[in-house]
């Protein structure tokens, strides 16, 4: 059973032919194709986990697929880890987040940075763009984002907003805060989350600001999808959740400019996705070997595996692949877009539940339900109750 | 009876009548309203959905939400909601009636204490069991089928109560006569007792279709794959992925309620019997 | 009566008879009773006996009561229950009198019109939560919604209000809501008992020249005061349960202000992975529930 989580393609049609093919190259081993939906799949997934149903190979982030590995429903994929794929790959943070301490647990194909967008022709409209950096990389300074959004504010638009109703694409509004002032979520060591830093408080403090005086809005009944549909659909002017997988799916009647998030020295650090397939522990070796090979089969052979990169919209950690994107400028903005990978702290230890409380802090700070010293000092409490 | 004709038809032209009669139309303009805004929105365009002013007609009707909605697979959903709601349907009547003849009409050893624990159970939230439920669906292998809120839906007492209730009307004679004339406890139950529960079944077959249609949480947590959700977890799952694509949603949203509505209406009847006999005793 | 006769009328049967009619009885009972131990009784003894576990996908630890004193200090559960009871409190009266006002008024009408306006109020309940929910979420929408231009319109409002996303007004919006789902069931109820009244006694009271509202007070009230209190039962049962329309228009937010007990249990269960804890809540919550039905027995068997 080949379980993904992504249903963009409704049918799951490309599936359905990696699967046949598969199968084509090895008659005796038969996998079943299931597509789980977006927003339940996880939750879904753990009830088919716990009652020992679980699907031998899901495609997945590394953040719900260590969580699985560290509470024993993976299979240890260690032996698949050669020095070859290590050197290939060549970033340790990355290498680094496809498992814990002793076992790796993620296959990863691809990987793909998260940034933000803007609505090219509003920017004009309102006299904005003057403010944003079209050249090399994008990266532009907090001071010149705050000025556009009081242009597009004083021309009377919506600029963006600061979505919390669950945890849907929160990592849009953790880069925002975290780059404001180069803040950061966690420490060096990756054992404790530390949002609550003189850098992220001025930061909490200037969103919030922004959100009293309305230059920006405060979405705490959506979260990212709603985020992104209201950017889609002309009302925002912005969305700070946007990459590879939303402009694919999102498409707009106006220009993109893709931008990294607005630092305070110029220099931004991008949360990043990365794509890749684990396996579960069914008891039983024999599934286990042919769902290793399955993984391999998707992930390494030259045909396959740039397909199914391609498929996936995103970049791969194979250096070898090389450059799949060749003349496309937005991609090959993306691909500078990767240096600026900021650490991976999607697999520390209670993640899930840090992820909870980051809403919960924000809903609480900036509707003005809580002081920003309360709101901290819970979510210094709770995110970091088990570590 | 005359008299009392006399006083209705004054009763109905007094001038508080008519205020009142006034603001009934009115309340009900209101309940009406989410329905005639889910099938309008569902065929406006999508910049005719965003309009302020809003529209109250669609002025230029577009089936393009309905096209994006075919590419899912929302006639399987649709499907699936039916086959689930057909299904416990057809079981739990015939489980219910079976069960609340014998508990009607027999005196055994046990009855009482059967009874009784169905009687409080009755009174237990059903969402109180959800994960021990899920449990139990995966140990069957359950999981993600449509049975897993199918039988689920066949253990709740309620149809029980409905049937007993109405069994106890059945004169004992009729019965007696038949098992003079020879008939098996089988036969009996089949030729006597079964017509005599006709319009109970027509009301417990109409709750359990609509009930099982809606049961929104026994869905969600038994159901997994795209191609297995049923038609309210379809538009669910479409709102979670298109938040406010609102054309998408309607359009779903019109897949969903329209046929149950129907269904409702046509059988209109049934429930309304339904809902006052499970009034007498809960 | 006819009971006592039927058992001696058993009594006069042979042993035999009556061990093959025991047999019979049983094997009638024997789907409903399997179905009903199997998907009923023995899971509510799983989720109980689990809730004395630390239950997780990893541990199955017994902790005792561990689970139960932590919802006592647990901020949000507190919430939630608070929650909970505010939409339970204002919807009971707002839907007794709503309902009652509604079945008086059509409850002489033809029986065409009658049927038509209980359908109209039996409407949400048909369509379903999942459509109507998606609807009011658009209605309720602070940039699009129709309910920001109604009332900007009337000149209640001045600005777009966040309907959904805020403290104020969240918790409203799911009980207006809720309202036009709870309505259906009580208007029949209504219209049934109301069919009951003795005529006669109305009439008499009126020729006694008595005003409409003393004939209300002293006449149909008192027929209709077990529906009334049944309609109070079911009322709070329902806005105990009320799951889907927090999960699909506010996830329990903003600040908590609109989680209930069901959606925090859902929440607990397949978001954190806390089994054991979540089941502690649905015994709390089938405790409470049961506690209000035991009462609603109670008051009408007195009444009978």
């Amino acid at each position: 059973m080949f379980g993904q989580k992504d249903a963009n393609d409704p049918a799951g049609t490309y599936e359905k032919t990696l699967v046949e093919a598969f199968m084509a190259k090895y008659p005796d081993i038969k996998v079943n194709l299931e597509t789980i939906d977006f927003t339940n799949g996880p939750e879904k997934l753990i009830a088919a986990i716990e009652g020992g149903n679980a699907p031998d190979v899901l495609f997945d982030a590394p953040g719900r697929i260590v969580e699985y590995g560290k509470n024993g429903k993976l299979v240890s994929l260690n032996d698949m880890f050669t020095d070859e794929l290590k050197a290939d790959i060549g970033n340790e943070g990355l290498i680094a987040a496809c498992g814990d301490d002793e076992n790796y647990w993620m296959y990863p194909i691809s990987s793909s940075p998260f940034f933000m967008v803007i609505n090219k022709e509003v920017f004009e409209e309102a006299d904005a763009l003057q403010y944003v950096n079209l050249e090399g990389d994008r990266t532009w300074t907090t001071e010149n984002f705050v000025k556009a959004l009081e242009a597009l504010n004083k021309a009377g638009k919506l600029t963006g907003s600061v979505y919390c109703m669950n945890q849907g694409g929160d990592q849009g509004t953790r880069a925002l805060i975290n780059n404001l002032y180069g803040g950061k979520m966690a420490n060096a060591e990756l054992t404790k989350y530390t949002v609550d830093s003189p850098e992220n408080r001025q930061a909490l403090e200037l969103v919030k600001k922004l959100i009293d005086d309305k230059v920006l809005e405060f979405g705490p009944e959506i979260n990212a999808g709603g985020e992104i549909e209201l950017f889609q659909s002309k009302t925002l002017s912005m969305s700070i959740c946007w990459g590879t997988s939303a402009a694919k799916n999102f498409p707009t009647e106006f220009t993109q400019v893709w931008l990294p998030f607005p630092s305070n020295d110029g220099t931004p650090e991008l949360e990043y996705l990365i794509n890749g397939f684990c396996v579960f522990d069914n008891k039983d070796d024999a599934r286990a070997k042919a769902a290793k090979l399955f993984v391999q089969f998707l992930c390494d052979s030259e045909e396959v595996g740039k397909a199914n990169v391609l498929a996936t919209g995103a970049f791969p950690v194979r250096q070898s692949f090389g450059n799949l994107y060749e003349g496309n400028a937005d991609y090959e903005l993306l691909t500078a877009f990767t240096k600026y990978y900021g650490p991976y702290y999607n697999t520390m230890n209670g993640f899930a539940n840090m992820r909870v409380q980051w809403w919960t802090m924000l809903q609480a700070y900036l509707s003005g339900e809580k002081t920003l010293d309360d709101a901290l000092a819970t979510f210094q409490a709770e995110a970091n109750k088990d570590l | 009876m005359q008299k009392s004709m006399t006083r209705e038809q004054r009763n109905m032209r007094s001038p508080y009548m008519i205020i009142m009669t006034v603001l009934l139309i009115l309340v009900s303009l209101f309940f009406i309203f989410p329905f005639y805004w889910i099938i309008t929105g569902s065929f406006k365009s999508t910049a005719e959905l965003n309009i302020i002013p809003p529209h109250w007609f669609p002025m230029e009707p577009t089936t393009m939400h309905y096209e994006r909605l075919f590419v899912e697979p929302s006639f399987q959903w649709l499907l699936n909601s039916f086959i689930m709601s057909l299904i416990s349907m057809i079981l739990v009547c015939i489980v219910a009636s079976m069960a609340g003849y014998v508990l009607a009409k027999k005196r055994f050893p046990g009855r009482v204490a059967i009874f009784s624990l169905l009687v409080a159970a009755m009174a237990l939230p059903r969402q109180a069991i959800l994960i021990p439920l899920v449990r139990i669906m995966n140990t069957l292998g359950l999981h993600d089928s449509l049975w897993a809120v199918i039988l689920p839906s066949i253990g709740w007492p309620f149809g029980l109560f409905l049937m007993k209730q109405f069994a106890e009307g059945i004169p004992g004679e009729m019965i007696e006569a038949a098992r003079i004339d020879g008939a098996g406890e089988v036969n009996t139950f089949l030729r006597i007792v079964m017509p005599m529960l006709k319009p109970a079944f027509g009301a417990l077959a109409i709750f359990t279709f609509i009930i099982v249609w809606n049961d929104y949480m026994m869905q969600l947590v038994m159901l997994a794959s795209r191609a297995k959700l049923s038609i309210a977890l379809g538009i669910a799952t479409l709102q979670a992925e298109f938040g406010t694509n609102y054309g998408l949603i309607m359009a779903g949203a019109t897949m969903g309620s329209v046929p149950i509505v129907l269904i409702f209406v046509l059988f209109q009847k049934y429930f309304t019997q339904g809902i006052a006999l499970g009034a007498v005793k809960g | 009566m006819s009971s006592i006769t039927y058992g001696k009328h058993l009594f006069a049967r042979s042993r035999k008879i009556q061990r093959q009619q025991t047999r019979v009885a049983y094997l009638f009972l024997l789907p409903a009773l399997l179905f009903f131990f199997g998907f009923v009784v023995f899971p509510m003894g799983m989720g109980i006996y689990t809730s004395f576990f630390n239950y997780t996908m990893r541990d199955f630890d017994f902790v005792g009561f561990a689970n139960y004193a932590e919802l006592f200090r647990d901020a949000t559960f507190g919430r939630s229950v608070v929650n909970t009871m505010i939409i339970a409190v204002a919807s009971v009266p707002l839907v007794m009198l709503f309902s009652l006002w509604v079945a008086t008024v059509i409850y002489q009408k033809p029986v065409m019109s009658r049927s038509f306006y209980r359908g109209v109020f039996y409407l949400p309940v048909v369509m379903g939560s999942v459509p109507v929910v998606v609807v009011w979420k658009w209605i309720f929408n602070r940039y699009y919604g129709i309910l920001n231009w109604v009332t900007q319109t009337l000149g209640i409002t001045q600005a777009n209000i966040n309907w959904l996303g805020d403290a104020r007004y969240a918790i409203w919006c799911i009980l207006a809501i809720l309202f036009t789902t709870s309505i259906g069931q009580p208007i029949v109820l209504y219209v049934a008992s109301l069919g009951n009244v003795d005529a006669s006694q109305i009439e008499a009271s009126e020729v006694d020249g008595a005003s409409k509202w003393q004939t209300f007070r002293h006449v149909k009230w008192p027929s209709l005061l077990p529906t009334t209190l049944y309609v109070a039962v079911i009322t709070t049962i329902n806005s105990f349960q009320c799951f889907a329309l927090i999960q699909l228009l506010t996830s329990g937010g903003p600040n908590g202000s609109t989680s209930t007990v069901m959606y925090y249990l859902y929440d607990t269960a397949f978001r954190i992975y806390r089994y054991g804890y979540a089941n502690a809540m649905g015994v709390v919550l089938a405790i409470i529930i049961a506690a209000f039905s035991a009462f609603q027995f109670r008051v009408m068997r007195t009444d009978d």
